[in-house]
Formats: C-alpha cells, structure tokens, sequence
C-alpha cells in the first residue's frame, strides 16, 4: 500500500515538472525575446494616480542611473508626467475593458535618444480629433509651437477631456522632436493610442522628416512587446537596475492593482525575497549601475501565477545557488520546514547563500519545486533564470 | 532605561520599547536590506532590558509583511525574551490578519522554538 501511495505521489510530482518545464520554456523565450529590445522600463497595466506615481519613480530612478541629476533628465521626467497623465485621463472612457485590454507606460534608450511611449485605450470616435491635433503640432515649428502654447492658455480652449490639449504640446516642446502616433484597432468601441517621443541625448539631435521611419520601427517594437505582455497576461513586469528602492515602488504597485488576499500577500513577500536575493548576489555589470535585472509576474490559464526573475551571477555563485535549489528540491515540505526552523536559529548573518531562508521561504509558499536555469554568458559569467510558482487560493 | 522609539519607514518597522509605559510594540513592514543592521540594537536593548524587567512583559507584533532576513532576527528576539521568561512573565501578542496564514505560522514557528513565552495570537 506505502509502495502505491509513494508511487503515485512520485507521479504526481513527475506531472507537475512537466506541465511547469513547458511554463518556463514559454517564460524564458518570452524574456530573450524581450531582453534584445534594450528597454530601461516598461509597465503594463492599470494606471491610477497612485501606480503613476510609483511608476514615475521607478522610471526616474532608472534614467538617473544612467543620466544622473541633469537638465535631460528634467525633460524626460515631465515628458513622462505628462504621458502618464495622459494615460490615466484617457482610460476613464474604457472602464469596462481595462482589465481585458490594459494600458502600456515604456522607456527605451537606443543609440542617442531616449524613447518614452505611452499606449492606452480611446474610444474610436476620438481618433479623427487627436489624429487632427497631432497633425497640427507636427506642422508647427519651435516658434509656432510656443505661440501655440500661449494661445492655448490663454484661450482656455479647454478639450473635453480637460486637457486643453495642452499635454501634447507640452510633450512636443520639451522633446523637441515630432510626436508620432498611431492607432491599432481593437473591436468597434474602441483602439489602442500609441504615442511615442523621442529625446536626443546630445543637443542638436533635432529632427529632420527622413528619421521619421526610424521613430516608425521604434514605435513597432513596443507594439510588438504589448501584444506579447497581453497575451502572455504579464501583471507586473521590470527591466532594470535593481535597488531597494525600486522593490518598494513595485511593492506599492502590487498593493495599488491587487485586492488584499493571501495570494497577493504571498505575491508581494516571495517577490520581497526575488529581488533582494537579485541585489544581494547579483553580479553588478558596471560597479555605478547596480544589478541589473528582470522581473515580471504571469497569471497563468489556470489562475496561479508565476514569478520569473532574471540577472548575472559569477560562476562561483551559480555553484553554490545551484548546489542550494537542487538540494530544497530534493526535499519534500515536511522536511524543509523542519530545515526552516534549523536555519531560523543559524546565526551565521554573513554568508547568506549558505544560511539564508530565502530560497526556502519560496518552496514553502510555492506549490511546485522551484524551476531555475543557467545560460553562460561569458567564461565566468552566467545569466541566471528562477521562477517560483504562486498558487491562486482565493 | 531609555526607551526606543524608531518611526516607521517604506521598510523598516515602527518600533516602541517604553518600560516606564509598558509599551512593547514592533508593527507594519519588515523588509530591510540589512535586518541585522536594523535589528541588532534592539536585540542588545533586549538584553539589557532583562537584567532588570517588568514583572510582566506584553510585547505586541503586528507585521504586515517581513522578509526571511528579518524572520532570522525575529528569532534572535524571541529567544532574547525567552531568557527574561526564565525568571518573569513574557507575553507575545502576535496579531495577523486573518487572511494571511503565513504570518500565522510565522507566529508559531517562533513559539515552538521559545518555550517560555507565552503566546497569544490575535486574528485581525
């Protein structure tokens, strides 16, 4: 009888590797597929006043990694103010399909500009009057755009949707470049409004009409990645530098999008110890960087969720995160729990790998062994994968 | 003694130890960088504090979340309070919200371990 019971639970186990093996193939060619697209940050989902907030921070911290506190930086900040508030204004029209269709906030460096793009839903009969207005803005020249602004202010030309349409020709000024939109139908009631700036990072990298087609196939690879986020159904997703800070503001985003359950509690503890696990044994590219790193969270068909994170480890800490994890997933809960305790009274706080409860913590709340992957990305360097399973119990 | 009183921020807990009070009160987020940075002066207080308590101690927890780093310190705080239960009264209110099980059996891994102190554990 033991010898069936035992049997079956090896079953059991050998069908979940499978199922969850195919999960992180899926998982991972999502991420390469996304890591080629040198994006600094995306965010998809929904954008209240609060989650912008927190999104504007993370996104600041990110572009002052890598800018510092500057003048451009300054710009971009308020091109991104205005672009998230366009967003969070537009999408009161699309209550109803938010959750099915939700907006996209992305930062994207490439060469000598930076990219902020926004894509949110409108409602069709709005398209012709935006599509008029941005016309308009791209026709004008600096002075022209300027006389504009005045005149807007002055005038009160107040839009329907309070704009004034002012945020557009606030984003156009500061970015110094054309504005370019775009319009991806959805079902009769609504489309998605692309818009996307681009900043030169050097003064003088102002536009001329021929670099249009270039903006054309930045904005495509952010489409593309939207569709991607959509389908796959990614709540959560960061490509960055990972700082404690920044796990605060996503932290905040978890709590601002999610009701208050164990599931979303559970959420935002195993992705606490993700990511600090990332900053603390990370491996740092540029020593003024930080770590960087990849976090996103799925909701699978069947309702759970999948945490997957992504960064650099040395060879010497592949070995030991290796040796760890096969060593948890040998054991059955019972068994970790019982090495939990243990390890609660280990005071050893300075080899964490070693005595850290990290990884356990992720088996405890998990509900399959915890699935990882190592690419070598040099000779010493790997690209480490690891994502943890969250049961829906709600 | 001098009491503690640390307010709370984005990650560390809000923290009041007040003999002359009787106020022990450890509350909201845990999720330091370095818990043992943040943990081990309140731990040495602890000690101190137990050279001399109360006849009765009523610690109160009241965590919404806290990571593995600060469970690990949690302990060391626990067992600190479990010497002063050795010759005084020890109470640990340990508060959960009554959907997070977890913080529950957070709660009880520790009181398997200290003995001494009397837990009681208060859903909210």
């Amino acid at each position: 009888m033991l010898q069936i019971i035992k049997f079956i639970r090896k079953a059991n186990i050998m069908a979940m590797q499978i199922i969850d093996d195919s999960l992180f193939d899926k998982a991972f060619d999502l991420f390469t597929r996304i890591k080629q697209q040198n994006f600094e940050y995306v965010y998809r989902g929904f954008f209240s006043h609060n989650i912008s907030k927190k999104i504007l921070s993370l996104a600041d911290v990110n572009i002052q990694r890598s800018l510092g506190v500057s003048a451009l930086q300054k710009r971009i900040y308020y091109i991104m103010v205005e672009g998230l508030q366009n967003i969070s204004m537009h999408q009161e029209d699309a209550d109803d399909y938010l959750e099915k269709y939700p907006g996209i906030f992305a930062i994207q460096k490439q060469q000598v500009y930076y990219y902020v793009t926004t894509g949110n839903l409108v409602l069709n009969e709005r398209i012709p009057d935006l599509k008029s207005r941005i016309d308009k803005i791209n026709s004008l020249d600096k002075d022209e755009l300027k006389q504009l602004h005045k005149e807007v202010l002055r005038t009160g030309a107040i839009s329907d949707k309070g704009g004034a349409g002012l945020g557009l020709i606030e984003i156009a000024r500061k970015s110094g470049n054309k504005l370019v939109a775009s319009f991806e139908l959805v079902n009769d009631k609504y489309s998605y409004f692309y818009l996307q700036t681009r900043i030169p990072i050097q003064k003088g990298e102002e536009e001329t009409g021929d670099d249009y087609s270039k903006l054309r196939s930045a904005l495509i690879s952010i489409k593309k990645l939207h569709l991607t986020l959509n389908v796959e159904n990614i709540l959560l997703y960061f490509n960055g530098f990972f700082t404690q800070e920044n796990l605060l503001n996503l932290l905040s985003i978890i709590k601002g999008r999610m009701n208050l359950s164990l599931t979303t509690i559970r959420l935002s503890n195993v992705m606490v110890e993700m990511i600090q696990n990332i900053i603390k044994h990370g491996h740092k590219i540029d020593d003024n960087e930080g770590v960087p790193g990849i976090f996103f969270i799925r909701q699978l068909d069947s309702g759970d969720f999948a945490l997957l994170s992504g960064n650099y480890v040395t060879q010497e800490k592949k070995k030991l995160i290796e040796d760890k994890l096969n060593f948890i997933n040998s054991k059955d809960l019972d068994e970790i729990s019982e090495l939990y305790d243990e390890i609660l009274l280990d005071m050893d706080n300075v080899d964490s790998l070693r005595t850290g409860l990290g990884f356990y913590d992720l088996r405890i709340k998990s509900s399959a062994q915890l699935q990882f992957k190592f690419l070598k990305v040099s000779e010493n360097l790997y690209f480490y994968i690891l994502q943890t399973i969250i049961k829906n119990v709600n | 003694m001098e009491p503690i009183i640390l307010q709370p921020t984005d990650d560390t807990p809000e923290v009041i130890l007040n003999p002359e009070e009787k106020i022990f009160r450890i509350e909201r987020v845990s999720v330091p960088e370095d818990a043992f940075e943040f943990y081990q002066p309140i731990i040495q207080w602890i000690k101190e504090y137990g050279k001399n308590p109360l006849p009765e101690t009523v610690f109160e927890f009241n965590l919404e979340y806290v990571n593995t780093a600060s469970n690990k310190q949690l302990m060391q705080l626990m067992l600190a309070l479990d010497e002063i239960a050795q010759n005084a009264t020890v109470i640990v209110k340990w508060f959960y919200e009554s959907i997070d099980e977890d913080m529950l059996e957070l709660g009880k891994r520790y009181q398997k371990i200290a003995k001494r102190i009397n837990f009681e554990f208060i859903e909210i």
